[in-house]
């Protein structure tokens, strides 16, 4: 009996330690609500480090290409994320024309996207640790020359 | 007796953890701010840029006259005209109107006024008004650089996030107002 507790407790420990480094860089959350033709609701929360992860499966080729094209920007947006990650909430970009607001913000340490149309909202909401990982990941499948 | 020495200890605590975060947070973040808007087509544009991200920013671009944080500037693209030396003619003489254009339908005006270069150009047939306020000391830092043909743009806006609440730039004509600032605040209102 106290043998199978062991077991269970086991089993318990591996998977709350899984879920909490499987969540240690924050959630992705994507939430999209269409109002025309048909009211659409899609609502995604996944870990973000599933995002690097699903890079692996990415086709190489693509890849290879999209990594030689940002090599170059590399320091700057390193830069860029380290500082905003280190900075206070900030409203970076906001767009408003008549029927339509877009906006691009730091909050917590996330980045969000927020689009506001007429017939559709959209929200995105990513880790700055996760875009970190994912654009170093992207940097790297660059050929070696 | 004792119990009150307990209280008071206790107070002195609470306040020094309360007011701890506070203290040990340094000068807070200072913002460049762009702000578009177009009355006419009811559009608006903000752009919200820490000064601290811009400055770490500016070193890693190397593109075209941008490279380290320094502005190459050509002879070519000045007309031949020594900017260096025209800047540092600007920062040496004393408060002073320089330059006073005036025709039928346009007003400029460039002067140096409290420490400030400042710019005003009017033109009535298109409703047009520019002013430009710029701070010495950024004036300073953007010719700190040893080269002649370069302009520190670094050390400009470290200048800039160490100066005051500043209105740069406005741009106004019938439609469009454009404003450029920089302050504390981490939103355009």
């Amino acid at each position: 009996m106290i043998l199978l507790g062991k077991v269970a407790l086991g089993i318990v420990g591996t998977a709350v330690a899984g879920v909490g480094l499987l969540c240690s860089d924050g959630m992705v959350e994507v939430k999209v609500v269409e109002r025309h033709p048909e009211v659409h609701h899609v609502y995604v929360i996944a870990p973000a480090m599933l995002v690097p992860i699903g890079m692996r499966f990415a086709p190489r080729r693509e890849l290879s290409h999209a990594a030689a094209q940002i090599q170059p920007w590399m320091p700057t947006i390193r830069a860029a994320l380290d500082q905003l990650r280190e900075s206070d909430d900030v409203t970076l970009v906001e767009v408003q024309q008549p029927g339509e607001h877009v906006r691009v913000a730091k909050e917590g340490g996330s980045i969000v996207v927020d689009v506001e149309e007429k017939d559709e909202t959209v929200h995105v909401s990513t880790p700055i640790r996760a875009i970190s990982s994912t654009v170093e990941q992207l940097a790297a499948s660059a050929p070696s020359i | 007796m004792r119990k009150q020495l307990c209280g008071i200890v206790m107070f002195c605590v609470l306040s020094a953890v309360a007011t701890a975060p506070a203290a040990l947070a340094g000068p807070g973040e200072r913002y460049l701010h762009v702000k578009v808007e177009d009355a006419t087509k009811g559009e608006s544009v903000n752009v919200n840029v820490p000064l601290s991200m811009a400055e770490k920013i500016l070193p890693t671009v190397n593109k075209g006259n941008l490279h380290n944080g320094h502005v190459s500037i050509g002879s070519a693209e000045m007309n031949d005209v020594d900017i260096r030396a025209l800047l540092d003619a600007v920062r040496t003489a004393p408060d002073n109107e320089f330059v006073t254009v005036k025709e039928k339908d346009q007003d400029v005006r460039v002067a140096k006024s409290n420490g400030n270069i400042v710019i005003h150009v009017r033109d009535g047939a298109k409703g047009e008004k520019v002013d430009v306020t710029v701070p010495m000391k950024v004036v300073d830092a953007l010719l700190s650089t040893a080269k002649d043909n370069e302009l520190d743009v670094s050390a400009a806006i470290r200048a800039l996030s160490d100066a005051g609440d500043a209105l740069l730039i406005t741009v106004e004509d019938a439609s469009q107002h454009v404003r450029i600032w920089v302050d504390s605040k981490n939103g355009s209102e």
